[in-house]
């Protein structure tokens, strides 16, 4: 089952490369772009994993939502281009799982997301990708109902690759993603692992490398 | 060396060469006036002395044959009217004497004298005397008449009588320099406590005044000093008060930019990194224009802003041709949404900036024509200009009355989504607020919720 999300924010441009960011990274996203209107919807339907809330919302404000979402349990992240500490203060205090600020990297979002889904143990654990299934719980990768065998780094690679299904991960990312910051520099190790997942997964046309930027997998 | 002291010490001084110099004055006043009245008392009793001895002597001794009895008749008659201070002498021969001096030595004697005597005054064996003496003739021959007076007592006396003046003199001093120096302090008071507010308000404290209580120029260098204390601290909160609008300002701007910002980064990450189908694509490309584009009417907006902070170029203008400028110019932006302008004008030239008032004029009219719901249907709207007075009305939403003073500030907005929705920027009104303030114009807004809204600007 995909992680069901909550997005409500009132700039349509940013609604809606949210909203592609999510379901590229394999999320069940609903949008909105009035707080009144988001709270209505929430009366009858409020089976979501996480909601990501801009503070100046028409209709209803995002301090005001969250005592909706608090009712319903939903983990809340905060999308807010009010860098004042005070606002950070009052949504963090009043028990927001996190906040980020505007203007931010699509990445960054999808990572924090993942971080308070996995923190309030809603995180959906697995991962598909054309015949290939991962378990991250159980860290098993199966292709075809076949269990492959994958070295743990070559697992972490696949899995950052996953997060960011679609989108295209440059190298020093996936270093600072699976190997650490330490790495940094090294970009020929992302490359030897690519090629190993390419070979043991058969996804050697899904793995595409983009010329000057990364890799992407593709779904399609 | 603190100016109280400065004007203590020149008073005090002052003082003290007054008081020492009448003191010694009537010192040497005094020491006169007594000495001249021994000199007369020694004289008039040389006088009596004499006289009287003449006559008795004349009567009795006159006539003597024998030398012997008329020297003892002399000295009998002089006994008579002598005391210890009398002297007789004859021919340079003490007759009759019972003081310690030869008072001939002292005085001179130019023959026979009946007349005044001058006292003479000397100084023998430290003690101070006054001789006075004269001649008189008895049976022919020539006695001398003396009064030798000692008048040490008279000096003692005068000296006892110097020191205390000087310690009169000197305790008057004291208590003038005392004096002077509290009234001088007393004096001198609000000048330190007028030093001692400048040190406070220089630190700071700008709501520091003196207390005025006198009406003299040291009052009314307070009464100064409080006015400039008022102006200064009225300055300083205008300043600070800017300087909060614009710390303000400039966290709105920024936060204003973020948005669009957001919205570009997000689509340009999209276009670059992931693999968009051909629709998604042109929707993010199209999300890109708009925010680009606004983004573009924001610093526009901002640019006026500022550049109306400067002092601006007046001059006259015909207004009739001015508002067809304008009318030309919003024209399309009232067509997009459905609107009417009808113009009316009963002026002909005033005194304003065409560039600034042209963009005033089409922020009220496009303002005027958001105020219409979308599917409204008819949107009419009025400038009206009569003498200084520009109106726009429209017969829209209204304005909520908690929101009529806060429509002048910068990105401040009624309803945030349908403002965005219409393309505006949030800094229209504060724009116009701000040409007005730059001509010296006044805004006033009449609101009513549903009825529409009367924005006019009147010029000086």
């Amino acid at each position: 089952m995909k992680n069901r999300i909550l997005v409500v924010e009132d700039d349509a441009a940013i609604r809606d490369a949210v909203l592609l960011n999510l379901q590229f990274a394999d999320y069940d996203a609903v949008a909105f772009d009035d707080g009144k209107k988001a709270a209505d919807a929430l009366e009858c339907d409020h089976a979501y994993d996480l909601a990501l809330l801009d503070i100046m919302l028409p209709g209803m404000d995002g301090f005001e939502l969250f005592g909706l979402m608090e009712q319903y349990s939903i983990p809340v992240i905060y999308m807010t281009a009010k860098t004042d500490s005070a606002s950070e203060i009052k949504g963090l205090r009043d028990g927001a799982e996190d906040y980020i600020v505007k203007p931010f990297d699509p990445l960054t979002l999808m990572v924090r997301i993942e971080k308070v889904l996995k923190r309030v143990g809603k995180w959906n654990a697995v991962y598909r990708v054309r015949d290939v299934v991962v378990n991250t719980e159980t860290h098993t990768v199966t292709k075809d109902g076949e269990p492959v065998e994958l070295q743990p780094l070559e697992f972490d690679v696949l899995i950052a690759l996953l997060r960011h299904k679609n989108m295209t991960v440059s190298r020093e990312r996936l270093l600072s993603e699976v190997w650490g910051f330490d790495y940094l520099g090294e970009t020929r190790m992302v490359d030897v692992k690519i090629s190993a997942l390419r070979k043991k997964l058969g996804l050697e046309d899904a793995i595409r490398a983009i010329p000057k930027l990364g890799y992407r997998l593709e779904e399609r | 060396m603190k100016l109280s002291n400065r004007i203590t010490i020149l008073c005090s001084s002052v003082l003290a060469a007054v008081i020492l110099s009448v003191t010694v004055a009537l010192l040497l006043f005094a020491k006169n006036t007594i000495l001249s009245l021994s000199n007369e008392q020694v004289q008039r009793k040389q006088q009596t002395l004499r006289t009287s001895f003449s006559e008795m002597a004349n009567y009795y001794a006159a006539n003597s044959d024998s030398d012997a009895v008329h020297t003892s008749l002399v000295r009998y008659c002089f006994t008579r009217f002598s005391d210890q201070t009398s002297v007789l002498m004859k021919d340079g021969e003490t007759v009759v004497s019972s003081v310690i001096v030869d008072p001939s030595a002292y005085v001179q004697k130019d023959g026979v004298d009946y007349g005044e005597a001058m006292p003479v005054a000397v100084t023998v064996q430290g003690r101070r005397l006054l001789i006075a003496g004269s001649s008189t003739s008895i049976g022919g021959k020539t006695y001398d008449v003396y009064v030798v007076e000692d008048i040490s007592d008279v000096y003692t006396r005068i000296r006892r009588m110097a020191w205390i003046f000087a310690g009169v003199s000197v305790a008057t001093i004291a208590l003038g320099a005392f004096v002077v120096m509290a009234l001088v302090r007393k004096s001198t008071k609000p000048v330190t406590a007028l030093s001692e507010a400048a040190r406070e308000i220089a630190d700071g404290a700008y709501e520091k005044r003196v207390a005025v209580r006198t009406k003299d120029e040291i009052g009314a260098l307070g009464e100064d000093f409080n006015r400039m204390a008022d102006a200064v601290e009225t300055k300083i909160s205008e300043l600070e008060e800017r300087n909060e609008r614009q710390r303000l300002f400039i966290g709105g701007v920024t936060h204003e930019f973020k948005t669009p910002l957001t919205g570009l980064l997000l689509h340009a990450g999209l276009l670059r990194r992931a693999n968009l189908s051909d629709d998604e694509r042109d929707a993010s490309l199209a999300h890109i224009e708009s925010q680009t584009a606004w983004l573009e009417r924001l610093t526009q907006n901002l640019l006026k802003l500022t550049t109306s902070d400067d002092e601006i170029e007046l001059q006259a203008v015909h207004i009739p041709d001015l508002l067809d400028e304008v009318k030309d110019g919003v024209e399309p932006k009232l067509n997009e949404r459905g609107a009417t302008l009808s113009v009316q004008c009963e002026t002909e030239t005033l005194t304003l900036n065409p560039e600034l008032w042209r963009s005033l004029l089409n922020n009220l009219i496009v303002n005027a024509a958001n105020a219409y719901d979308a599917d409204a249907e008819e949107k009419p709207i009025t400038l009206t200009v009569k003498d200084k007075t520009f109106s726009v009305t429209d017969y829209g939403r209204g304005i909520p009355t908690e929101a009529q003073s806060r429509i002048f500030e910068p990105f401040f907005r009624v309803d945030k989504s349908r403002s965005k929705k219409q393309g505006g920027s949030g800094l229209g009104l504060a724009l116009v607020k701000a040409i007005a303030d730059a001509h010296g114009a006044s805004v006033t807004v009449e609101s009513e919720e549903g009825k529409g809204t009367t924005v006019s600007v009147l010029l000086p």
